[in-house]
């Protein structure tokens, strides 16, 4: 299906697809009418006396007058009443191979439809996607694309996935909710990528309708969140160990930036807490960090710094450890912990040859965790 | 080290009506410019500020509705001095982020090439500057008005009590000028509002402030909340930036103990950025280091 045909039967005027980042990327500069923003009532926050609210939807815990926007710019109290701004207002779609976000083990090969609105709860300084998760929906060109719309399109565009991805979803939480279950009616499963910037409460209702999330941990240390992200550590490995704890399948993304997070002592922390609190079948993903955004005195992450990471997760007993960011590397391949061998090929996005059948290693019969149809 | 000057002009009378009464408020600016700069007549006390060329942006806040922003007499006012000391009305521009707040506030917006302009951030031919600016802590795309309309900046902010901030006046109401105020509002807005104020867009521009203390909201603002609003009848102007902060939160400080209510300090919300803005050289938070001088009209 063209672009042009895909827009047509998704109602999505004016939006540009694209299968790759080149596709997604609107224009900053572009104001929207901000009587076109939406005006759907959030669902998780506390009414307090003279219009005030409290946003309990993420750690912040955003107290907001009259008027005023949370920390996530998509959200705004409007005479004692909050609001999500971005309901249905989708300001990226594109169909990615679920092997970007990166998810390894849920659905191989599939194609996820892939949205996101403008905003985000934390500000890293590394933000690949700023231009549409530091932004304002008004900021962006964005275009109406409902829940039950997006499910319809998943559908006519053969993807058995939609991915709530790019910017934050947890900051349009009611909006990926309510496609989750259009989405789950047509037989289309959900996959969230989030920060896990998230409170208990919202994330045990968001597990109810999706299938699998993958987490971005930002490091393993609260000073690096502090200085780096403006988040705190703590409610993210809380929202990993609730979603292992539901057997929602999960994986981790953890971008290696040198000098910043890089450590073999935070990498060792990072694997046993994961060992101990998760288990050694999650996929732990290590990514190389390219200089982006507020970040850009850096240089990317030496390859040998993400070997040297893979080993000390694998050597602390984590069975699944990837390299991301690095197209041809054999460490995008995923190996039988029992056999050795390499269950599925990779190469950048693209599954070169699969060895699991029924979720089983072909060479052994040694079962792989995931997802697999 | 030298002292800083700031500025309070006071009506003695009247104070419920001054909001509205352009007359009125043309008469403090003149006294308090004058005063200020220690010139006998307005048109030099405003080049004291500005060249003849310079492109004058008035940056106001507007987002608090007709009940406490920037009303049109205080901005149009000072514009309309401006312009008939000399300056081309043409080359003046009163603005803020939206047009929608503007027109809210009770402005009419003039886009139009002749006369004195008013419009957002978000007109047509606006928007934000495409390069992104980095300084310290501070991470914004920059409203084009401010870092490539305007050579020369005004900020006439109302004087507001912040939940977070604790003070919200004439440097914070450069949170208007970014693409992305929200995320600096953590750790009560500190070092936030001094780093913003420092980036070079901001503060090689900036001339003079002026705090619109006509009506003063000295609880639970920013936000609109009558009951905890004062008529307080006053503009207070200053070269420092952080003085006349410093002295505005001294008004807020007095109407707070005046109306039984607890200070900032006891709600763990003093506005610790004028300390931090002192520190980088922005101006003094110092009462010591302050010349007040209050003038009666």
């Amino acid at each position: 299906m063209n672009r042009r045909k895909f827009l047509k039967t998704t109602g999505c005027a004016g939006l540009a697809l694209g299968s790759g980042t080149s596709g997604w990327l609107m224009d900053l500069y572009t104001f929207q009418d901000t009587a076109n923003l939406s005006e759907v009532e959030a669902r998780y926050y506390k009414k307090h006396p003279d219009r005030e609210i409290e946003c309990v939807l993420c750690p912040r815990f955003c107290k907001l007058g009259d008027k005023e926007r949370g920390y996530c710019g998509v959200r705004e109290n409007k005479d004692g009443i909050y609001y999500t701004l971005v309901y249905g207002k989708a300001c990226t779609v594109a169909v990615d191979p679920i092997e970007k976000k990166p998810l390894f083990h849920f659905m191989p090969g599939s194609s996820a439809l892939s949205l996101a609105s403008a905003g985000c709860n934390v500000n890293c300084k590394f933000c690949q996607n700023w231009e549409i998760s530091q932004v304002r929906p008004e900021q962006v060109r964005h275009v109406d694309f409902a829940p039950a719309a997006v499910a319809r399109a998943a559908k006519q565009y053969n993807a058995p996935v939609i991915a709530y991805t790019y910017s934050e979803p947890i900051v349009f939480y009611e909006y990926m909710y309510d496609t989750s279950i259009e989405a789950r009616k047509k037989g289309i499963k959900n996959v969230v990528i989030t920060g896990g910037h998230v409170n208990p409460e919202p994330l045990e209702e968001l597990i109810g309708v999706v299938d699998a999330i993958k987490v971005d941990l930002k490091a393993f240390t609260q000073n690096f969140y502090t200085d780096y992200v403006r988040g705190e550590l703590q409610p993210v490995l809380d929202a990993i160990k609730i979603i292992s704890r539901r057997k929602t399948w999960l994986e981790i993304v953890y971008l290696v930036i040198p000098t910043l997070n890089d450590s073999d002592a935070e990498i060792r922390r990072l694997s046993q807490w994961v060992l101990q609190e998760v288990g050694p079948d999650v996929p732990l993903h290590f990514s190389r960090f390219h200089p982006m955004y507020l970040l850009k005195n850096l240089p990317p992450t030496p390859i040998s710094t993400l070997e040297k990471a893979r080993n000390v997760a694998r050597k602390e007993g984590i069975n699944y450890v990837y390299i991301g960011n690095v197209p041809g590397h054999e460490a995008e391949n995923t190996y039988c912990p029992k056999c050795f061998n390499i269950c599925i090929e990779r190469r950048g996005y693209t599954i070169k040859k699969s060895y699991v059948k029924n979720g089983k290693c072909t060479f052994c019969d040694f079962p792989i965790p995931g997802v697999w149809t | 080290m030298e002292k800083s000057t700031v500025v309070i002009v006071k009506k003695r009378k009247g104070q419920s009506a001054i909001r509205t009464d352009p007359e009125a408020i043309r008469e403090m600016y003149l006294q308090g410019l004058t005063a200020l700069t220690d010139q006998k007549n307005p048109g030099d006390a405003l080049h004291v500020f500005f060249k003849d060329k310079d492109r004058v942006g008035i940056k106001i806040n507007t987002i608090g509705g007709r009940s406490i922003s920037t009303t049109p007499e205080t901005s149009l006012s000072l514009a309309k001095l401006l312009v008939d000391n000399g300056w081309n009305a043409d080359n003046v521009l009163i603005w803020d982020r939206t047009n929608r707040e503007l027109k809210e506030a009770g402005y009419s917006l003039n886009m139009n090439q002749r006369g004195i302009k008013v419009f957002g951030t978000d007109s047509n031919s606006m928007g934000y500057n495409r390069n992104l600016i980095a300084f310290l802590n501070i991470g914004s795309l920059f409203s084009s008005i401010q870092a490539d309309t305007i050579t020369a900046s005004v900020s006439l902010a109302v004087l507001k009590d912040h939940g977070l901030a604790g003070v919200t006046a004439g440097m914070k109401n450069y949170f208007g000028a970014i693409h992305n105020p929200n995320k600096y509002h953590d750790n009560n807005c500190n070092p936030f509002i001094a780093e913003l104020f420092g980036t070079p867009t901001i503060r090689d521009k900036h001339k003079i402030s002026i705090l619109d203390a006509l009506k003063v909201q000295y609880h639970r603002g920013p936000s609109s909340h009558p009951k905890w609003a004062e008529n307080y009848g006053a503009l207070i102007l200053s070269r420092d930036p952080v003085a006349a902060d410093t002295v505005g939160w001294q008004i807020i400080k007095k109407l707070r103990k005046k109306k039984g209510l607890p200070s900032l300090e006891e709600e763990q919300r003093p506005p610790k950025y004028l300390d931090t803005a002192e520190r980088m050289g922005l101006g003094t938070s110092n009462l010591k280091n302050i010349t007040i001088i209050e003038i009666e009209v």
